[in-house]
C-alpha cells in the first residue's frame, strides 16, 4: 500500500530542489505546494519553512554538481565564456537523470546526459569528446578491473596476441581535446589517438599515440601482433615489438599469449 | 558472516576517509574500529580502493550506508543489496546502519538526506521499508536520526515520538547521533536532554559524534569542524543513561585535517568516554 500523502510530499520537495527556476517557491510557497495537490496543512508548512526549503534546494544542487565541476574544469571554463555553464547544470539537474547510488558516477551521468540530449552540441560539436577526455583518467584510475587471464608472458612475440590491462583505454577523438586548457578551452580540430592506462603504481597516465600504434593496439588483440603489423603495413616489426614490450612494462598491457 | 571481528565493538572509532588511507594502511594507529560507507568502496577499483580494502580486511569495521533511501518509495535494488551483503561479510561488520530519511523519488536520487514527513502515514511506510531491509540484510539493521532543517509538510508527531514509533514498529536498533540532536535543538529551539528523555534509549546500538557550523541563520551538520564541548557533554550525559558501553564514532567528512589531528580529537573523546564508563550508572546525575 502506497502512502500517497508521503509520496506527494517527497515529490514536491524533490521538485523544489531540482526545478530550474526557484521563483514559484520563493514567491508563493503555499501556492507551489497547493499546485502539487498538497492539503492546506502542508501548504502552511511550506510557507513557514520556505527559507529552509530553499536551503535544501541549495544543498541538493551543490551536492549534485560538485563532482561535475571538479572533474570538468575545462568544460566549465568553455561554457562560462558563453555564460552558459549554469544553464547547462540547471538543465542537467532538471532532467533528474541521476539514478546511481554511487556518488562517483555523477560525472559519467553528466556525460551520458549530454550525449542523450545533445545539449550544447550545436554550439560546441567537440563537447562530448572534451568531457570524455576530462573524465578519462578518473575512469581509468577507478576502473574496477579484474585479474588478467592466466598464462600471459611479458615479452611479446610476433605470433602472440596482446592483452590490454583491464582499465586501459585506446580512444580516438576528432579534436585535439588534450590540448584544451582553461585559458584556451576550444580544442583544435584534428584526429587524436590516446592511450589511457594505470601505471605499475596504480596512477592514471595517458599518452598520445600515432595512428599506426593505435591500430596495432586494437588489431593486435584479436589478429595477433605480427598479422596486425603486416596488415597495417608496418615495415619495422622489431620496432613494434619493442613498443609493445615497453607498454607492458608501463602497465598498459597485461601481457601476451600465443594466438 | 565471516565473524572476523566478533570481539565487542566499544570505545571511540573513526570514520575512515580517503586522505588517510595510505597512512592507516601502514598500521592501525590505535583506533578500536573504523566506519566506512559501502557506497564509497563497492564497484570501485584502483590503487585507493586496493588500499582501503587492505585496511577493511585487517581491522574491525562498522558499515554505515548513505544511499538506500529507507524512507523513499523506489524499490530497493536487489543487485545492490546482494553486493552490500557480500561487503558486510567481507568486513565482518556487526551491523549495518542507514539514515532515517529519503534521498530520491521516482527513480532519481539527490544524494542528500531529505527529511521524512513526521506523520503516521510516514511511520507506517518507513516501518515497512525498514522491516524489509532488516529481512534482506545478513546483519542487524540500525536507523540513524538525521539533522533536518525543515518539517516536510504538517507534522502529526514530534520527532522523538516519530523516531520511537519507527524503531519499535520495525524492531530495529538505533544509531544515536548526538550532534544531529544538538543541531536540531539549535535550529528548532528545544532542549536536547528533554528530547533524549522521550526516546527509547534501550534501542541504542551505536552513537555518532561530529562537528557542525553556523551558516547564516541556520546551523548545518557539516562534519567539517571539531566536536564542540556542548556536544561532547551531551554524549557524556546520555551514555550512562544508555547504561551500556555502546561504540561511539567520530565523523569528519569536510575540511578533513591531518590524521594526527583527528587522532588527537578521537583520543579526547575516548578520554571522556572512559571517564563516563568508569562511573557506576546509578551515580550519574
Amino acid at each position: 500500500m502506497v502512502e500517497e500523502s508521503v509520496l506527494a510530499l517527497q515529490r514536491t520537495l524533490v521538485e523544489a530542489a531540482l526545478m530550474p527556476d526557484p521563483g514559484p517557491l520563493e514567491r508563493d510557497p503555499g501556492g507551489f505546494a497547493a499546485g502539487r495537490g498538497l492539503p492546506p496543512g502542508d501548504q502552511a508548512a511550506f510557507v513557514r519553512f520556505k527559507d529552509r526549503l530553499l536551503a535544501y534546494r541549495h544543498m541538493v544542487r551543490s551536492d549534485l554538481v560538485e563532482p561535475v565541476e571538479t572533474a570538468c574544469f575545462v568544460t566549465r571554463a568553455l561554457m562560462e565564456q558563453a555564460d552558459l555553464w549554469d544553464d547547462c547544470l540547471a538543465a542537467f539537474l532538471a532532467s533528474r537523470g541521476v539514478q546511481s547510488a554511487f556518488y562517483r558516477d555523477l560525472s559519467a551521468t553528466f556525460l551520458g546526459w549530454l550525449a542523450a540530449t545533445g545539449w550544447g552540441l550545436d554550439r560546441w560539436p567537440f563537447l562530448l569528446q572534451l568531457v570524455h577526455f576530462e573524465l578519462l583518467t578518473v575512469l581509468v584510475a577507478r576502473h574496477p578491473g579484474g585479474d588478467p587471464p592466466e598464462g600471459l608472458h611479458p615479452e611479446p612475440k610476433l605470433g602472440d596476441r596482446l592483452v590490454l590491462d583491464f582499465p586501459t583505454q585506446v580512444v580516438t577523438y576528432q579534436y585535439q581535446v588534450h590540448l584544451a586548457t582553461m585559458d584556451a578551452p576550444v580544442p583544435p580540430p584534428g584526429t587524436t589517438h590516446l592511450l589511457a592506462y594505470r601505471d605499475r603504481e596504480g596512477a592514471p597516465q595517458w599518452m598520445e599515440l600515432t595512428p599506426a600504434t593505435a591500430a596495432l593496439l586494437l588489431k593486435g588483440q584479436a589478429d595477433g601482433i605480427g598479422q596486425a603489423a603486416l596488415d597495417l603495413g608496418l615495415s619495422d616489426l622489431s620496432e613494434a615489438v619493442e613498443l609493445l614490450a615497453s607498454l607492458q612494462q608501463k602497465g598498459a598491457i597485461s601481457g601476451f599469449a600465443a594466438v | 558472516m565471516s565473524g572476523r571481528h566478533i570481539a565487542p565493538f566499544t570505545g571511540v572509532g573513526l570514520g575512515l576517509r580517503s586522505p588517510h588511507f595510505e597512512a592507516v594502511a601502514q598500521g592501525n594507529p590505535g583506533v578500536p574500529f573504523w566506519e566506512i560507507a559501502p557506497e564509497n568502496v563497492l564497484c570501485d577499483g584502483g590503487r585507493e580502493h586496493d588500499t582501503v580494502c587492505r585496511i577493511l580486511a585487517r581491522d574491525p569495521v562498522i558499515t554505515h550506508g548513505l544511499g538506500l533511501s529507507v524512507g523513499g518509495f523506489d524499490p530497493f535494488d536487489g543487485e545492490y543489496l546482494e553486493r552490500l551483503a557480500g561487503f558486510l561479510d567481507f568486513t565482518g561488520s556487526p551491523w549495518h546502519s542507514e539514515h532515517l530519511c529519503f534521498s530520491g523519488v521516482d527513480g532519481s536520487t539527490t544524494h542528500e538526506l531529505l527529511p521524512m514527513p513526521m506523520t503516521r502515514a510516514a511511520v507506517r511506510h518507513t516501518v515497512r521499508r525498514a522491516r524489509e531491509l532488516k529481512e534482506r540484510l545478513p546483519v542487524p539493521f540500525l536507523l540513524e536520526n538525521i539533522t533536518y532543517y525543515a518539517e516536510l509538510g504538517e507534522s502529526e508527531l514530534a520527532e522523538p515520538e516519530f523516531l520511537a514509533e519507527i524503531l519499535e514498529g520495525a524492531d530495529v536498533g538505533w544509531l544515536l547521533d548526538v550532534n544531529n540532536i544538538y543541531v536540531n535543538a539549535l535550529n528548532f529551539g528545544f532542549d536536547p536532554r528533554d528530547w533524549l528523555l522521550r526516546v527509547p534509549l534501550d534501542r541504542v546500538v551505536q552513537m555518532h559524534i561530529a562537528g557542525h557550523e553556523r551558516c547564516g541563520d541556520l546551523v548545518v551538520d557539516t562534519h567539517g569542524a571539531p566536536v564542540i564541548d556542548p556536544v561532547l557533554d551531551l554524549m557524556r550525559w546520555v551514555l550512562p543513561r544508555i547504561g551500556r558501553p555502546v561504540p561511539v564514532l567520530l565523523e569528519r567528512d569536510n575540511d578533513i585535517p591531518d590524521l594526527d589531528e583527528l587522532l588527537a580529537e578521537r583520543a579526547q573523546i575516548q578520554e571522556a568516554y572512559d571517564e563516563v564508563m568508569a562511573v557506576p550508572v546509578a551515580t550519574h546525575g
